[in-house]
């Protein structure tokens, strides 16, 4: 589904990715861990062009990503960001639809049949006519989950989804995203929880200064790390 | 005493002028809100319009609006006034004093609306416009449909701001021969040599009109805001 050939990326002088090689097959839940400021956020943005790369190849879904062709391959990468990026000049309902009605020009009503369809996948029908500035945190990033679904994308990358909430709102972010693992949906995340990446994780992906430093199942990882800096890192995480 | 019977006096002078003069400033208050009116109204246009320039891809397009801008930003609005309406004339091109002063006065709004849009435009979170692309939108689908409906909403404030400076720099429109409200000031005092009154009734018609405006706009804000946090 996402296949990552030699990605390198510079900031200026900086080498934030020193060649990342990583294949994402269909229907697989891969999390990223690492330190803060590892680059597990740019080689989220590189799959998506947020942030375009300086050397190496993506493709996704057999195709090559290039420039040119970005809005149409962007269509089938969701994004979910760890501050939930809603549009706060439209409700609820409108945020979910706006992928579908702008880009697909799907017809409005089909579009919220669709919207609703899926905010009630997320438990938020009741929101539907609200504006995000009256959610509490867990609930507009379980819209933003419904925004990205709304594209009916082919993988969905998770940034740290739940690093920007109060931690009793946590729980009913990660209960969306497991029931969409359940589904076999590809999907990438970046995350900190590591009860929730052992859960629900087919692959754990340890990146470490740019580079995939370990990678392997969640039983692997946690069980058995060999990299020096991956046990140091589960010892501080876990504690 | 006599200094209080000397104040009454003075005060029931001061007030007869007023009341005497100040219907006859109504032709010119007249004028000063058709030049705001209009002013204001293609200020906003033009404003609209070199936004939408300066977001283009084509750097030519973008280096005009630039220099347009700092041609009116960095210059009076009085020489702005007197180019059109005394200048342009001497290469063949003779404009009346009213389409003068709108013009003048709707170029120098329109280039100041343009840099309240620009700041409103900078202001949207950058998270805004990468949710809307991550969604599959073009760049100007990003820009109608989430950066641009936020950033007007935002520039309200200083929008108004902007429309009453634009009432009274109106009154520079006297200096090419517009009898609005200032230059009828001018003459009336010149007439009577009593300017103090004539000046104060002038005053208290530009106040009346930039509290009207100024009610009308944080109406306006007020409603924008139901939805925000
Ligand atoms: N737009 C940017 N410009 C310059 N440096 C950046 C930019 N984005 C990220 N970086 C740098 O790249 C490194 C990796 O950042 P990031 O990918 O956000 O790490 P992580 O998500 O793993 O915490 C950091 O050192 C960060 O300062
Ligand atoms: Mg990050």
């Amino acid at each position: 589904m996402i296949k990552i050939k030699n990605l390198h990326k510079y900031f200026g002088e900086l080498e934030v990715l020193k060649g990342i090689n990583l294949e994402i097959e269909e229907s697989e839940v891969v999390c990223l861990i690492g330190s803060s400021g590892s680059g597990k956020s740019t080689l989220l943005r590189c799959i998506n062009f947020l942030e375009t790369k300086t050397e190496g190849e993506i493709f996704i879904d057999g195709e090559r990503v290039t420039k040119k062709e970005i809005n149409r391959i962007r269509q089938k990468v969701g994004m979910v960001f760890q501050r939930f990026n809603l549009f706060p000049h439209m409700t609820v309902l409108q945020n979910v639809i706006e992928g579908p009605i702008t880009v697909k020009k799907m017809p409005p009503k089909e579009a919220e049949r669709i919207g609703l369809e899926l905010l009630d996948k997320v438990n938020l029908s009741d929101k539907a006519n609200e504006y995000p500035a009256m959610l509490s945190g867990g609930q507009q990033q379980r819209v933003a989950i419904a925004r990205s679904l709304a594209m009916e994308p082919k993988v969905i990358l998770f940034d740290e989804p739940t690093s920007a909430l109060d931690p009793e709102l946590v729980g009913e972010v990660l209960g969306v995203m497991k029931d969409l693992a359940k589904e076999g949906r590809t999907m990438v995340i970046v995350t900190h929880e590591m009860g929730f990446a052992r859960e629900v994780a087919d692959r754990i992906v340890f990146i470490h200064e740019g580079l995939i430093a370990e990678e392997g199942s969640p039983e692997e990882i946690f069980e058995t790390p060999q990299h020096e800096r991956l046990k140091s890192f589960l010892g501080q995480i876990i504690g | 005493m006599e200094f209080l019977k000397q104040l009454a006096a003075s005060a029931a002078a001061f007030f007869s002028t007023v009341i005497e003069f100040a219907p006859k400033f109504l032709p010119g208050v007249q004028l000063t809100l058709e030049l705001a009116f209009f002013s204001i109204l293609f200020g906003m246009i033009i404003g609209l319009f070199v936004t939408m320039m300066k977001l283009s891809r084509f750097k030519f397009l973008r280096k005009c609006m630039n220099i347009y801008i700092a041609i009116i930003r960095g210059t009076p609005l009085l020489l702005q006034l007197y180019f059109i309406f005394y200048g342009l004339p001497s290469i063949g091109l003779m404009i009346n004093s009213f389409p003068s002063a709108v013009i003048g006065l709707a170029l120098h709004n329109g280039a100041y609306i343009s840099e309240i849009f620009r700041g409103a435009i900078e202001s949207i979170d950058y998270g805004q416009g990468e949710a809307a692309r991550s969604l599959g939108m073009t760049k100007w689908q990003a820009t109608r449909r989430v950066i641009l409906p936020q950033a007007f909403k935002r520039s309200v404030p200083a929008l108004g701001n902007q429309f009453i400076i634009a009432v009274k720099d109106s009154s520079l429109a006297s200096v090419i021969t517009i009898t609005e409200t200032m230059l009828l000031a001018r003459q009336f005092g010149a007439a009577t040599f009593n300017v103090f009154p004539i000046y104060f009734t002038a005053g208290v018609y530009y106040l009346i009109i930039t509290m009207g405006l100024t009610k009308i706009l944080a109406r306006i804000e007020l409603n924008l805001k139901i939805n925000e946090r």
